[in-house]
């Protein structure tokens, strides 16, 4: 796994400045620390020298002002990078989502989860483990820097042990890798019974089997203490002989420093100055290591993001329809279509034509004629064959209407002011209804609000579709929820509708067929025809 | 095992336990050898300055390494300690908090995604349970090896030990204002997290749809809005951070100047004055972590205001069982019932202008009548909020009714206990759960004693017949997490699988195809249509195609009585 990919600042350019931030306030604040031992060595040799305090006293409040300064910049910048990078991430992958076609979209619960919770976890990720990688990175190499002018024999000691200690975290891992690997798999599986059986919770009520898990509760419970135990105490013991490492490093250069200063081979500030630099080369290298465990998620999701943004050419996100966006009807020719992963096309060379005025298309079920709609939509592309299309509104047959107000449903797609949505919705029949809702168009819809029958759901679906501007209208099965008087405002409806666009509708109603300019027939997986 | 007192309160925060104070003690150790070591380190370095004889440092030379060998040590016993005491915590408080559940469920945990809800009280829990090991814990070694630095301050020098003590109030203070920023930044943030997963959510799962309508700016425009009010969430929490990790600089470059001016090496010896120097700066290095430990306290009793609002709900229906022997019994027919019982000992279910409400407050379901006799196939539409879910969940004894009479073979419901009632009814809803485990297993919790032919036919009925011969390892074939993935369609045969098998004679089934396309709902629905032949089945649906495959429609919508009060 890549600590940092680098593709991130390609695909999320919002997400750069913010980065770049806390790289700058990381390294400030490197050159702060590795400054403050200076001032404070000088401090307390003039504390034992007798001599005035003021110049490094004032020396050290500067700085630790400045790292106070520095301190707070520290925070602002990895909770904004936290923010940035993992907003620009979601964004990146919800415009890709909504720009390519359906064969290019994961299915909706991986993407769904991916944007999500995946997402999610790159906020720890880009505020806490970026610092400390840009930390670990600069700190020890200032540090050594420092050393190797001030006191080159402690440099030697601190260079030889300092890269023992990503050594010895490589040994010990790869010690215990297989072992750790086995424990994490039964761990993970201990941990998730408890989620598990929570969420089941319902179920297991239901069939009177919860009272009876209580107890397997607790026992898989102590089974997850211990084996987390023996996990924690491997894990613990590794980190432990780092430190030690470390400290053992730190004690060699200050038994060193004050073996030579008996000696009178080293002054009293220079040995000050070894002690107190020698340290800050070796913690930042064990945070970054703790804190890669605790965003290790956060990286995956970055790849799985980066890899998702990646995956097919760019230059089939186009959808079919738009080169000839202005045009005035749609146009299949030879059209196949198999859906991903079926052996047997839904489509075979089918042949289309609907210009501007009514086209009906009629079938049996599981003919294509969804598919059709959302072929000419350009929400799919075809396996073979083109598909030419205007700029089209599709209404489907689950038509989305957001959680809010009627009017956030009606004005999804277009900015119509309120004249224009009763306007619409007196066409669809749904004026009276909806002005004698208690708030009117500012009534909210759904569950803390008032329902909508599934009938009335498509008629503000077809209210909506009047306020788009796209010249071609595509409507699957507008009539399905609607008895005798509402099928005849809607098809009333889509005959005006068709006066100026091209409106091209899946149906089984012979009142609308009768309506229509051309009728195209599917058949069960067969070529169409025109009739 | 502190079983009982776990379960008087399984969700308050901070609760000193021997392991946790033992634990500090040993985090105390650890941080008092860190602060110990930059000490003797400088007194070293300065003594060695002054050319003594060897022999004369020895002793500081084995106090260096003792106390660079002792900090790792320490830290290594307290995680031990620690974590376990906090492991065994978790265990005693999973056990409470899920018997806790047990009666809540299913009425009590929300009408909508009930698994995120219960999600969250395993994250909530898990939360509650860390802020032992992430907040007990270091307060107390913070607490122990601050004092011991300014004790031992003071004994070299009363004044320097004064200093070490105001550096001490300075830290406590930077504790005081991180857990306020966290504490009152913590619900906005929350809030603004969920406000942006629920909208990327939506426009993850609705892309399609979006574009059909061309409304992919206005997607992109909630997400904005949505990421924004996030963004000043966070902004208003860094805030607060930022503040504390300003204060903590300045603290210790107060302290140590003071130090520096007040420090008299003419009384205490150079060695020794440079080592009161440098504890200050030692002190703010090692505590600076507990600013930390503020946040993790906050958001344990963020956590811990939630699951007290979830556990302390009262049932929703009354058990005249009692609530610990329910499920204990076995369920038997109540003797004396006046209705005698059709074939296959299927109850006969009447509800007479029976309402319902979910918080005692709006009523859910106006006045409804319904008679459901065995082989009866009813289904209830109506839009959104005419009370369909809630009129399911008073036939699957969740809800208890405010009104009218709801009775079975002529018996109210509502004498029997809880188990009996529920004995008769299997559920299944729009998001039935899949365990871990074999497929047979997620079967046999349905009816433990059935054998592999009844759960062949029981899948066969469902119209899994098919995928079960697809399976690598049969009924052996593992599901759920870590297992092979079940789609939307099989997750919800499954639960009618299990409905068959466990042989319930009324089964009620809540939006089983919400989730699912149409071709595969219509497959759905003929399986589920086919398996309960001879059951009494009531099916709320969104989809009013295929009604008239059933014996009796119930339109919750068309009642003008049955509008449930707005307010």
């Amino acid at each position: 796994m890549r600590p940092f990919d680098p593709r991130l600042l390609a695909v999320a350019p919002a997400a750069r400045r913010p980065v770049v931030a806390v790289a700058v306030v990381g390294v400030l604040q490197g050159l702060a620390t590795v400054a403050t031992a200076f001032a404070l060595a000088a401090l307390v040799v003039a504390v034992v020298d007798g001599t005035p305090v003021g110049a490094p006293a004032g020396w050290l409040v500067a700085l630790l002002g400045t790292r106070s300064a520095l301190g707070w910049a520290a925070e602002r910048s990895a909770a904004r990078a936290g923010v940035e990078v993992t907003a620009a991430l979601r964004r990146a992958l919800l415009e890709h989502w909504l720009r390519v076609p359906a064969e290019r979209r994961p299915d909706p619960d991986r993407g769904a989860t991916l944007a999500g919770q995946g997402v999610a976890t790159v906020e720890p990720y880009a505020a806490r483990f970026l610092p400390a990688l840009v930390a670990g990175a600069v700190v020890p190499v200032l540090a050594l820097g420092a050393l190797v002018w001030v006191d080159p024999v402690s440099a030697l000691v601190v260079a030889l042990t300092l890269p023992l200690l990503p050594a010895f975290a490589a040994l010990i891992g790869a010690a215990t890798r297989d072992e750790t690997q086995r424990r994490w798999r039964a761990l993970s599986s201990l941990a998730g019974h408890f989620t598990d059986v929570v969420r089941g919770l319902p179920t297991l009520v239901g069939y009177g089997r919860a009272e009876r898990q209580v107890e397997v509760v607790a026992e898989v419970s102590g089974a997850h203490r211990r084996a987390t135990m023996r996990t924690l105490r491997l894990a613990f013991l590794s980190s432990a002989a780092l430190e030690l490492l470390a400290s053992i490093s730190v004690a060699i250069v200050a038994v060193t420093v004050g073996l030579r200063l008996t000696h009178g081979t080293l002054d009293l500030g220079t040995g000050l100055l070894a002690i107190l630099l020698a340290p800050e080369a070796y913690w930042p290298i064990r945070r970054v290591g703790a804190e890669f465990h605790a965003a290790a998620d956060g990286a995956e999701a970055v790849a799985d993001a980066l890899d998702e943004l990646a995956a097919g050419p760019a230059g089939r996100t186009t959808p079919a329809g738009t080169p000839a966006a202005e045009a005035l009807g749609v146009r299949l020719r030879g059209v196949h279509y198999s859906y991903p992963g079926a052996s047997i096309p839904v489509l075979r060379g089918l042949d289309l034509d609907a210009g501007p005025g009514l086209t009906v298309l009629t079938g049996p079920s599981g003919a294509g004629k969804s598919t059709v709609l959302e072929l000419a939509a350009g929400l799919r592309t075809p396996s073979a064959g083109t598909v030419t299309a205007g700029h089209a509104h599709l209404v489907t047959q689950r038509p989305f209407l957001p959680a809010g107000t009627v009017r956030d449903a009606l004005r999804l797609g277009n900015d119509a002011p309120d004249a224009d949505l009763w306007a619409a919705l007196r066409r669809v029949g749904l004026e009276g209804f909806v002005a004698a809702l208690p708030a009117a168009l500012d009534t909210p819809l759904g569950d803390e609000g008032v329902g909508f029958s599934a009938g009335q759901r498509a008629r503000v679906a077809l209210a909506r579709a009047t306020l788009s501007t796209a010249p071609v209208l595509l409507v699957d099965e507008p009539t399905a929820h609607l008895d005798g008087p509402g099928a005849e405002i809607v098809h009333e409806l889509l005959s005006e509708l068709a006066e100026r666009r091209a409106v091209l509708v899946v149906t089984h109603r012979p009142e609308l067929v009768a309506r229509a300019h051309r009728h195209v027939g599917l058949e069960p997986r067969a070529v169409g025809a025109t009739a | 095992m502190s079983a009982p007192a776990a379960l008087r309160n399984p969700v308050t925060v901070v609760r000193p336990t021997r392991a946790t104070v033992l634990g500090g003690l040993l985090g105390g150790a650890a941080t008092t050898s860190g602060i110990a070591l930059t000490a003797t380190s400088g007194w070293l370095v300065v003594r060695a300055s002054e050319r003594p004889v060897i022999l004369t440092l020895l002793a500081a030379i084995v106090a260096v390494r003792a106390f660079g060998m002792a900090r790792p040590y320490f830290r290594y016993l307290e995680r031990l300690v620690s974590h376990d005491a906090a492991l065994a915590e978790l265990a005693d408080r999973r056990v409470a908090v899920f018997s806790a559940l047990v009666p809540l469920t299913p009425a009590r945990l929300g009408r909508r995604s009930r698994s995120a809800v219960l999600t969250g009280v395993v994250e909530d829990l898990t939360d509650v349970v860390e802020a032992q090991v992430r907040v007990t814990v270091p307060l107390v070694s913070g607490a122990l090896a601050g004092l011991g630095a300014a004790a031992l301050t003071a004994w070299f020098a009363p004044t320097l030990g004064l200093v070490v003590a105001a550096l001490l109030v300075v830290l406590a203070l930077g504790c005081v204002v991180a857990w306020h920023a966290e504490s009152t930044s913590r619900d906005a943030l929350l809030a603004a997290r969920a406000e942006v997963a629920r909208v990327g959510d939506l426009v993850a799962r609705q892309a399609g749809e979006l574009k059909a309508i061309g409304a992919e700016r206005d997607a992109l425009r909630a997400l904005g809005a949505a990421h924004a009010t996030w963004r000043a969430a966070v902004a208003r929490q860094s805030r607060g951070r930022a503040l504390v990790a300003a204060l903590l600089p300045l603290g210790t470059a107060a302290a140590t100047v003071a130090a520096a001016l007040l420090v008299d090496p003419a009384t205490v010896g150079a060695p020794v004055a440079a080592l009161l120097v440098l504890v200050p700066v030692a002190v703010g290095e090692a505590l600076a972590p507990l600013v930390d430990t503020m946040r993790a306290l906050a958001r344990a009793q963020g956590s811990s205001a939630r699951l007290t609002a979830l556990l302390d709900q009262e049932p929703a229906v009354h058990d005249p069982a009692g609530p610990t022997t329910s499920s204990a019994q076995h369920p038997e027919h109540v003797d004396g019932c006046s209705e005698p019982r059709a074939t296959g000992g299927a109850p006969v279910v009447r509800l007479e202008a029976v309402t319902a409400s979910w918080t005692g407050e709006r009523t859910a379901l106006a006045p409804t009548d319904l008679a459901l006799r065995p082989d009866r196939h009813v289904a209830v539409v109506g839009p959104n909020g005419s009370g369909k879910s809630t009129l399911l969940a008073v036939l699957a004894r969740a809800l208890d009714v405010t009104g009218g009479r709801h009775t079975r073979d002529g018996v109210d419901v509502r004498g029997l206990p809880l188990a009996t009632a529920r004995a008769d009814i299997a559920v299944v809803d729009d998001e039935p759960h899949v365990f871990a485990g074999s497929l047979a297993a997620n079967l046999r919790l349905a009816r433990p004693d059935a054998d592999d032919d009844a759960l062949r036919h029981a899948l066969a009925l469902a119209g899994l017949g098919p995928w079960l011969t697809e399976l690598p390892d049969g009924l052996d074939t593992r599901l759920g997490t870590g297992g092979r993935g079940v789609s939307g369609g099989e997750r919800t045969r499954l639960g009618i699988a299990r409905a068959v098998l466990a042989e319930r004679a009324v089964v009620l089934l809540d939006e089983p195809t919400a989730h699912l396309d149409d071709a595969t709902a219509t497959a759905v629905l003929d399986d589920v249509l086919g398996a309960t032949r001879e059951r009494a089945v009531v099916l709320v649906s969104h989809r009013p195609e295929a009604l008239n495959r059933f014996d009796h429609v119930l339109d919750l919508g068309a009642h003008p009585s049955s509008r449930p009060d707005q307010e």
